[in-house]
Formats: C-alpha cells, structure tokens, sequence
C-alpha cells in the first residue's frame, strides 16, 4: 500500500517538474518584460509640427505626438487661427482605442472656450470622442453623424485632450479623421 | 519535484516581487513627489498592452533613471548583504581576527547561523544582474542618466564577482584545497 502511494507520489512529481521548471523561468521572463514595458515612452514636444506650437491669440495647442500602431500620421495646422488636426485611424479590431492626441495651454487670464468639429472621410460604425481627465465628448456617432463640441478653459490651464474610437465590429481599411479646433467669440 | 527546484522556486518569489514593485514604486513617488502628468495608455505593441506616457522627453528621462536607481538599490542592497554575511561566516570560521572585529561592530548574529546559501545569492544576482543589464540597455538608448548605466554596470560586476567568491567558498568547504589546510 505505501510502496503504491510512494510510487504515485514519485510519477506525480516527475510530472510536477517540468511545470516547475517552467514557472522558475517565468519567474526571472515576467518581471523582466515588466520592467521594461514599465518604461515610461517620451513623448516629445519638440518633435511637433512648428505650426502648431504657439498662437498669437495666447492659446497654445501642440500635439502630444509618440507613437501608435491605430493612430498613426498625425498633423496639427494652424491657418489664420483655426487649427485642423489630422490623423490616420488604421485597421483594428473590435474594441475600445485612445490616444493623447494634443495639450492645450490657455494662457489668458480668462475663460476661453475651445469648439471641436471632427469626423472621418467615411463611415465606418465606429463613435470617436475626445476625452479629457473629467470628460468624454462625442464628435461622431456609428451612424455617421457629427457633433460639434465645446470645452472651456480656465485662465493657465493645461489640458490633454485624447481622441478615443469605439467600434463594435473589426474594422478592416484605414480611415482618414480630420478635426478643427477654433476658439469660440466672446459676444 | 526535487528539492532544489522547489527551493529555487520558493527563494525567486520575493526578487521577482520586488523588482515589479521597485520600479513601480519609483514612478509613483517621482510622479507624486514632483506632481508630475502622466498617462496610462491601450496600445497594442509588445506583450503587455499598457504604456505610461509622459508628456516631455526631460520628464521621461528623470523618471526612468529614478525608477530604474530605486529598482537596482532595492534589489542590491540584500543582495549584498547576503554575499557579505556569508563572507564573512566563512571568514569568521577561519579567522579568529574576523570574530573580534565582528564583536567590535555588533554585528554578532551574523555569524551565529548560517540561513543564507549559495542558492539564495545565486538567484538574488540573477535578478539583479538581469536589472543591471535593463539599465544599461535604457542607458544606451538614451532614456535613462549615464551615471545610472555606469552604477548598474559596476553593481552587477561586484554582484557577479562575489557570487563567484561565494561559490568558491562553498566549494572550498567540499572540497578542500590542498595548499590552504595542509
């Protein structure tokens, strides 16, 4: 009976070990891989598109810029104090994506009110938004429509603004999505 | 399962942890402490999904080298007092000088027991050879201080060294070398 037991114990084992060994080598790959995806990536302001870096009306809007495999070729214009950001959104699959997209310093001493008007060449089922810390604004809807929005800034405030696609089903080309920001007039 | 890998298993646990942690712990204190923005983002490149982002190239910079700094001292400083408290039981046994300075230093329970192997620092360099070698790579790619590159480079090569000195020594107490006993 125990010589059993002992030899059930013994299979059991020298089945265990070679899980063993592997959780062992986990244990030095998974905190590595950690590391070094723990890594924080720059995102450099110096790397933006010199049209976009200041203003003459005092508010300042840069792109974040880095690098996304959804979000990819990113351009932010200003022309006569208009700016058109523009992006290319690639191929994903079914899910929720979201990007920093720009930082905005409103370097007034006074409120000022920033509109977004955004949509994508085609339509293709997916809401996109811009979303910041404390809100999430939708710009178009999986029908296809468009919705203008606005987000107020406080005197020195910094803001990131990201750009979020949601989509319920794979997507399989490539949408262009182009956005205006223009700050609202004071009646 | 054999004893030393059960063993082995057992002792990696707490490294692993704290290599995680440490450079975990580095980003948020840097962050808190200098009420730095940051950003956890999806992204579909490389094993893990998410990214942490910072907004500038000199912020960036300054967080991954403390990080990495806070990472290697939290795993170099037991490391090092494994390799030194076994040293110096070794040296105790052969030393009568090592045991009145031991006394001088207070430091008497170090050699009271011997509760650190060869295993245990094996693996406690490993992670810490493995860290200095993530340092020294984020050194080269110009996202961490040099001075941090150059700090992991010597750690890992004192780590190494006495890991080596201790092997040694372990071996030394199986085999006993001729020219030292006779």
């Amino acid at each position: 009976m125990n010589t059993n037991k002992e030899k059930v114990k013994k299979i059991f084992s020298q089945i265990l070990e070679p899980f063993a060994l592997g959780l062992l080598a986990l244990l030095f790959i998974i905190p590595s891989i950690t590391v070094l995806n723990l890594s924080p990536i720059t995102k450099q302001l110096q790397k933006l598109n010199i049209l976009g870096v200041t203003t003459e009306n005092s508010i300042s809007i840069s792109l974040v810029d880095g690098k996304h495999n959804i979000f990819t070729s990113e351009l932010l214009n200003n022309i006569d104090g208009k700016y058109e950001y523009s992006a290319n959104i690639s191929k994903r699959e079914s899910d929720s994506y979201s990007k920093p997209i720009l930082k905005i310093v409103n370097k007034n001493n006074e409120n000022k009110t920033l509109i977004f008007y955004g949509h994508t060449a085609s339509n293709t089922k997916s809401n996109i938004y811009i979303k910041t810390t404390d809100s999430s604004l939708k710009l178009q809807d999986d029908k296809g429509f468009t919705y203008q929005q606005e987000i107020e800034l406080q005197p020195n405030q910094e803001l990131v603004v990201f750009l979020s696609v949601e989509n319920f089903s794979n997507i399989q080309f490539t949408e262009s999505f182009s956005m205006s920001i223009t700050e609202k007039e004071e009646l | 399962m054999s004893k030393l890998l059960r063993r082995a298993l057992k002792i990696s646990v707490w490294p692993a942890i704290l290599m995680i942690a440490a450079k975990l712990l580095g980003i948020v204190i840097v962050s808190v402490v200098y009420d730095l923005q940051f950003f956890l983002e999806n992204n579909i490149e490389g094993i893990y999904s998410v990214q942490l982002y910072y907004t500038d190239s000199a912020t960036t910079l300054f967080v991954n080298s403390a990080s990495n700094l806070l990472m290697l001292i939290i795993l170099g400083v037991p490391t090092l007092y494994f390799i030194i408290k076994t040293s110096i039981y070794q040296s105790s046994l052969e030393n009568p000088r090592t045991v009145v300075k031991i006394t001088r230093l207070n430091i008497l329970n170090w050699i009271t027991k011997k509760d650190t192997t060869f295993l245990q620092i094996f693996i406690w360099s490993s992670f810490l050879t493995i860290s200095s070698a993530i340092v020294i790579i984020h050194t080269l790619q110009g996202s961490s201080y040099q001075w941090t590159g150059i700090f992991a480079g010597v750690l890992a090569l004192l780590t190494i060294w006495g890991t080596i000195r201790t092997f040694e020594l372990e071996t030394d107490n199986i085999y006993p070398r001729d020219n030292r006993y006779y």
